[in-house]
């Protein structure tokens, strides 16, 4: 294969395994719990910042993924107690709520540390030779992990007690309960790995984007997306969407440049909300 | 009679609305105590009520002696009931062997044995999603779920809606065989026939209020007065 489809491909492998990891936490957080959290973004922003403060402390790089976990899943834990179950079933109040603690993570993320871009270095620098193409060592570990990560959470999901007692938490919230599942505590529980899983994508995707305030943004608006054209509540919906909306934007903007490639996604994504709201593989 | 179960008392509803007004009824261990009523008078929200799904604002609800009004609804179930409501019983998007498993307690599998004999169809759908199942055939998982809890008390909210006449036979038999066993249950049920086959207590609610009531099985005659307008 030429070198340059073989990139592209991989390419396109990287966009689909990152966003997957990256939309897995709003999966969790608004694909089951059906809590819409504004300030899922600030997670990934305030992960990223976690990152590039235990490189900057000179510290190995891999220290950031428990730091930033530990930190957003703190994080998470106070959200959870202080807006979320307060505005329990109330979603426009719970939007206008996440969307002022947004604004103010942006604003606290600016005063301590600027406006200005941060930059994190590659942790692993160096590429790799893959079928004649020499591809960034970084971004292929990236799409191992990510892709087995995603593995592993789907299988635990649909094997585990716990996978299951989410899910009938998710179908049946007050039969849960009646069959003795502290369904407050399983929703606080997994509340907070969705924001620990958005703050470990921080990490990830820290050394490849610059890392400031805003940044949050982009990647809520994206897993969004995912959501919307994979549909809510099953691994199989995430892996879609994020195949359809990170391999179209990469592969678009390779064929053509970003611009092209933000607003094909825009456009599927208008058209999934419009002729299929539920998403290619809702749960039943 | 020293009752496993009591309510008295008990005031309830939903926001602004009192639907059960002062509600009172006992059931001692190896006994069934059947509620009875029009569609409407208050039935299902006493069980919800017994479970703990809607909060009292007056009354008490004792288990053994043990005052257990304040307990949310898991923690009613760790304290020994099983509750098996009228509406979405089961869990349709898990498999049926997951509706029966999914918290049952230790001993559960060996519980279910003689019940799957009675009732075939659940080690036939085993592993398919419990949605698929038709409304009895949920009713009778919901029902068995519950059997194999191996409760003090078992609050059964309209058992046998949709369920065949043979299947509503095993039922029974499986309700005496636990009250033999000391379970006690409450049952609210529209099939008045059951109630003359199994009841050893009966009340009868209008309008959120018991209006009458007795022990041994009810007198069909006694009953309709209360139950036609």
């Amino acid at each position: 294969m030429d070198p340059l489809v073989t990139t592209q491909f991989l390419n396109i492998a990287f966009g689909i395994a990152t966003l997957a990891v990256l939309a897995l936490g709003l999966a969790i957080v608004f694909g089951l719990l059906g809590v819409l959290n504004i300030a899922h973004g600030e997670l990934v922003m305030a992960g990223a910042y976690a990152a590039w403060i235990v490189q900057s402390a000179g510290l190995p790089y891999a220290l950031a993924v428990p730091l930033a976990m530990l930190a957003c899943g703190l994080l998470g834990w106070l959200i959870e107690a202080g807006l979320i179950r307060p505005l329990y079933a109330r979603p426009f109040d719970t939007l206008l709520a996440t969307w002022g603690l947004s604004l103010l993570l942006r604003k606290t993320a600016e005063a301590i540390w600027g406006l200005g871009y941060k930059s994190v270095a590659l942790p692993l620098p160096g590429t790799v030779d893959v079928l004649g193409a020499a591809y960034p060592r970084y971004r292929l570990m990236l799409i191992v992990l990510c892709l087995a990560g995603v593995a592993a959470l789907a299988a635990w999901f649909a094997k585990s007690g716990a996978g299951t007692r989410i899910k009938a938490m998710v179908a049946n919230p007050d039969l849960a309960q009646a069959v003795g599942i502290r369904t407050g505590r399983l929703a606080r529980n997994a509340f907070v790995a969705g924001c620990a899983l958005a703050g470990l994508g921080g990490v990830m995707v820290a050394p490849l984007t610059p890392v400031h305030p805003f940044m949050g943004i982009d990647y809520i608006l994206e897993s969004f997306f995912v959501l919307v054209v994979g549909g809510l509540g099953s691994v199989a919906g995430l892996v879609a969407g994020a195949g359809i909306i990170g391999g179209l934007g990469s592969l678009v903007s390779a064929v053509a440049d970003r611009t092209a490639g933000y607003t094909a996604v825009l456009v599927i994504a208008i058209l999934f909300l419009w002729l299929r709201p539920r998403g290619l593989l809702a749960r039943a | 009679m020293s009752a496993r179960f009591e309510f008295r008392g008990l005031v309830a509803g939903y926001g602004g609305t009192t639907i059960l007004r002062g509600i009172a009824g006992a059931v001692a261990a190896g006994e069934v105590l059947f509620v009875l009523g029009r569609n409407g008078v208050g039935k299902s929200t006493l069980m919800k009520a017994l479970m703990g799904f809607l909060p009292c604002r007056e009354g008490a609800v004792r288990l053994d002696g043990r005052e257990i009004g304040g307990l949310a609804p898991p923690e009613r179930r760790r304290a020994g009931i099983t509750y098996c409501p009228q509406e979405r019983a089961v869990f349709d998007e898990l498999s049926v062997a997951d509706n029966l498993f999914l918290t049952a307690p230790p001993g559960a599998a060996a519980r279910l044995a003689p019940l799957a004999e009675r009732f075939p169809i659940l080690a036939r759908r085993r592993e398919q999603r419990a949605g698929t199942l038709s409304g009895g055939e949920k009713k009778i998982l919901s029902f068995v779920r519950g059997a194999i809890e191996d409760h003090s008390l078992v609050l059964l909210d309209e058992p046998t809606e949709g369920v065949q006449a043979e299947n509503i036979e095993r039922m029974e038999a499986v309700v005496r065989e636990q009250c033999a066993a000391g379970t006690a249950f409450v049952v609210v049920e529209q099939n008045l026939a059951m109630a003359e086959r199994l009841a050893d207590r009966w009340l009868v609610l209008d309008k959120g209020q018991v209006v009458a009531e007795g022990s041994g099985r009810p007198e069909r005659a006694a009953i309709i007065a209360h139950i036609q307008v």
